[in-house]
């Protein structure tokens, strides 16, 4: 089995429902039918990852565990601000050190107004920083972290720059 | 690896290094909690040359934010450029002649070597020699000079466009990289391996210092020289081919031990490999034009978007989401540095202050591109 | 800072003075200021081909009490304004600013709308001698910028100045 086809197949156990092909972003509820959570493969070459997962807030540090086992490093977190969704995204990256190229997207969604999401940085020390940096631009609170003060921000900033409705 | 030393945490001192400090390469402040001259606790504190790159691309069309991309890293900003290029011709479905991803991998390369050669001259001055800082800055201004010719600019560039590049290399651009190549293969020897890496105080300096295993950069997501000096063969052109590396025989160095020693030698064999891209694609280049079709106003498809290079210090990625509209609706810049830093902390614990400073220097920090 | 302080005393040296700042211009320690992208051509001014030496200013001291002139060469920030300003403090007198590069000089490319984190400019925090614009500038910018502060602090030019054309 492939490396693709292997991870796939872990990450699917979490996720016992079956997968609906992958909403466009920003597009989802006028075109197609928004997506269940699940695993889906996407064009690599395009999108520069293998494969998309979409889950729930509270299962990224189960999915996070599967990707350290199978031997992923955390390649990037970044928060996206849905506006008009009210919703914040996080996104995780994670990459393989070395042999086969696999790149996994996985993406939570949480509600804009009481933004918070399990910290990973127990399985990946990586996430202590990224988790800090995404607190610190869109205010999104990681349970359990162990330092989650801003990073890039002055200490006593008040605001979060990259949140859609911050002009100063 | 930590020195084995009894720390009496309870007659510690806190120290400061930095935001201004000769040796920090930048802005960066280091919290320091010492116990004599070893460090008990290191937490680098960031944010001092934070400019909201990343607010600036959301605000601006797609090409108002290549600019942006050279002032992150501006010692190898051309990879910067082509990161950024590479991620919106994905997400817009942009075709890029042969001819112009030559000349993109001749300058990027010519680029890294100006790179490599400033991270010489600055490790060396932080442990004290002042001279190699003269020849390294020698040999540098000759390739600043060859970029000068095509891209108009010395150290930020913004040459490359989506599509494409927009100014042709010519024959006098050819012939200079072939004498600089010759010149300093010529002088590597002398005057950087006899001079230095042979010298006794540089191996007494960085050898067994600053030891780094591969679990930790897996943990940490280390990338580039950090973690090739760690026994990790990982090399985006290698392991994620993007623009015509395939076509060119290069190797990728490896090397175990996990010291500073070992990163120095990563780097000072990467020049002489990039000499070698070089002189391979300035041999096999095509003709043709060196701008493909771009559209006026950039509107990609809706979708998540990423894409890796290479640059002097790591893995960098962009995490573009667009909505289809002229601006990216977001933008994350994966920045090789910020992951290789945070494991500084873990690393330098027990370690005296004057090693852990060889150890930063071997890390090839450039602050700006860890605050963005 | 063009005016100098004259002590009120009723013997004046005029010629001494003349020769103090004469060897003040001719000696400019630089503070390394480096923040950004212009330390890069501020430490290739120092290098062997454009060659700071030649005016007195190869010494670039990292302690503030021990130089002249601070170069800011860099974007300042809101978390940093508190430092810079603590270090052009710290400096003693007579103390000149060069401020190096479209960053120091008003915030340069970070001048935009959504700014929340640039301060404008160096002379938003302490007054500016020089000021030598460039994204970064050339290394013989910094030349002429060093010119132009030893004209002012002598109130003559020693080497010829550029025509256009």
């Amino acid at each position: 089995m492939g490396l693709v086809e292997q991870t796939q197949a872990a990450l699917a156990e979490l996720f016992p429902e079956p997968a609906l092909p992958a909403a466009p972003a920003g597009e989802g509820d006028q075109e197609a039918p928004p997506r269940q959570a699940g695993v889906v493969v996407t064009d690599a070459a395009r999108h520069g990852s293998h494969l998309d997962v979409l889950c729930r807030p509270d299962q990224v540090v189960a999915v996070a565990r599967v990707l350290d086992q199978d031997g992923y490093f955390l390649e990037a977190i970044s928060g996206v601000d849905w506006l008009d969704k009210g919703q914040f995204e996080v996104i995780y990256d994670y990459n393989r050190l070395g042999g086969e190229h696999c790149r996994v997207t996985v993406r939570a969604l949480v509600d804009r107004n009481e933004p918070a999401v399990p910290t990973i940085s127990g399985v990946f020390p990586a996430a202590d920083w990224h988790e800090r940096e995404t607190f610190d631009f869109y205010g999104i609170r990681f349970q359990d972290h162990p330092n989650l003060i801003r990073i890039l921000l002055p200490e006593d900033a008040d605001f979060h720059p990259l949140r859609k409705d911050y002009m100063p | 690896m930590t020195v084995p030393v009894h720390l009496r945490h309870d007659e510690t001192f806190v120290l400061n290094l930095g935001p201004q400090h000769p040796a920090t390469h930048g802005v960066l402040r280091v919290k320091l909690t010492m116990d004599g001259e070893y460090i008990v606790k290191a937490e680098p504190v960031l944010g001092y040359i934070h400019r909201m790159h990343e607010k600036m691309a959301e605000n601006g069309t797609f090409a108002q934010f290549m600019p942006n991309t050279a002032r992150m890293d501006y010692l190898h900003a051309l990879a910067f450029n082509h990161g950024w290029a590479l991620v919106v011709e994905r997400a817009a479905g942009i075709e890029v002649p042969e001819r112009a991803e030559y000349i993109r991998v001749i300058t990027v390369e010519l680029n890294r070597i100006a790179s490599h050669l400033l991270w010489w001259a600055a490790f060396l001055l932080d442990l004290g020699g002042f001279t190699p800082l003269l020849y390294a800055f020698d040999d540098r201004e000759k390739i600043i000079d060859l970029l000068e010719r095509v891209t108009g600019s010395r150290l930020t560039y913004c040459y490359l466009r989506f599509g494409g590049v927009y100014n042709d290399i010519d024959d006098e651009f050819i012939a200079g990289t072939r004498d600089f190549i010759k010149r300093l293969r010529g002088r590597m020897p002398r005057l950087y391996h006899d001079l230095v890496t042979h010298n006794i105080i540089l191996i007494k300096r960085i050898k067994d210092i600053g030891f780094v295993t591969a679990e930790q950069c897996r943990r940490y997501g280390a990338t580039g020289p950090v973690a090739r000096g760690s026994g990790i063969d990982y090399d985006i052109r290698k392991n994620e081919p993007y623009s015509v590396y395939p076509e060119f025989d290069f190797d990728v160095p490896v090397f175990t031990e996990g010291d500073s020693m070992a990163r120095y030698m990563v780097r000072m064999h990467e020049m002489e490999q990039s000499m070698r891209i070089i002189e391979q694609a300035l041999d096999k280049l095509p003709g043709g034009p060196v701008m493909g079709k771009a559209p006026k106003v950039l509107k990609p498809e809706a979708g998540y978007y990423y894409s890796a290079v290479e640059t002097a210090r790591g893995s960098l990625g962009h995490r573009l989401v667009c909505n289809g509209d002229k601006n990216p609706y977001k933008l994350k810049l994966r920045s090789p540095t910020f992951s290789n830093l945070s494991l500084f902390g873990e690393v330098a614990e027990g370690m005296l202050l004057a090693d852990a400073l060889a150890f930063m220097g071997s890390l090839d920090l450039v602050i700006p591109e860890i605050d963005r | 800072m063009g005016e100098e302080n004259v002590p009120a005393s009723i013997v004046q040296f005029a010629q001494l003075d003349k020769l103090l700042n004469l060897g003040r211009a001719n000696s400019l320690w630089p503070m390394t200021f480096g923040l950004a992208c212009c330390a890069i051509e501020m430490m290739c001014t120092g290098g062997s081909r454009f060659d700071i030496s030649r005016f007195g200013a190869e010494v670039f001291r990292p302690s503030p009490r021990q130089s002249d002139v601070m170069i800011v060469a860099g974007t300042i920030n809101k978390k940093l304004e508190l430092a810079v300003k603590t270090l052009y403090d710290q400096m003693p007198e007579p103390k000149w600013v060069i401020a190096m590069g479209n960053c120091a000089i008003c915030g340069g490319p970070f001048k935009v709308k959504e700014n929340y984190n640039v301060v404008e400019g160096a002379d938003k925090l302490f007054p500016v001698d020089v000021y030598i614009p460039g994204c970064p500038p050339r290394p013989e910018a910094l030349l002429e910028g060093i010119m132009m502060l030893e004209e002012k602090i002598t109130g003559k030019r020693r080497w010829p100045r550029v025509q256009p054309g």
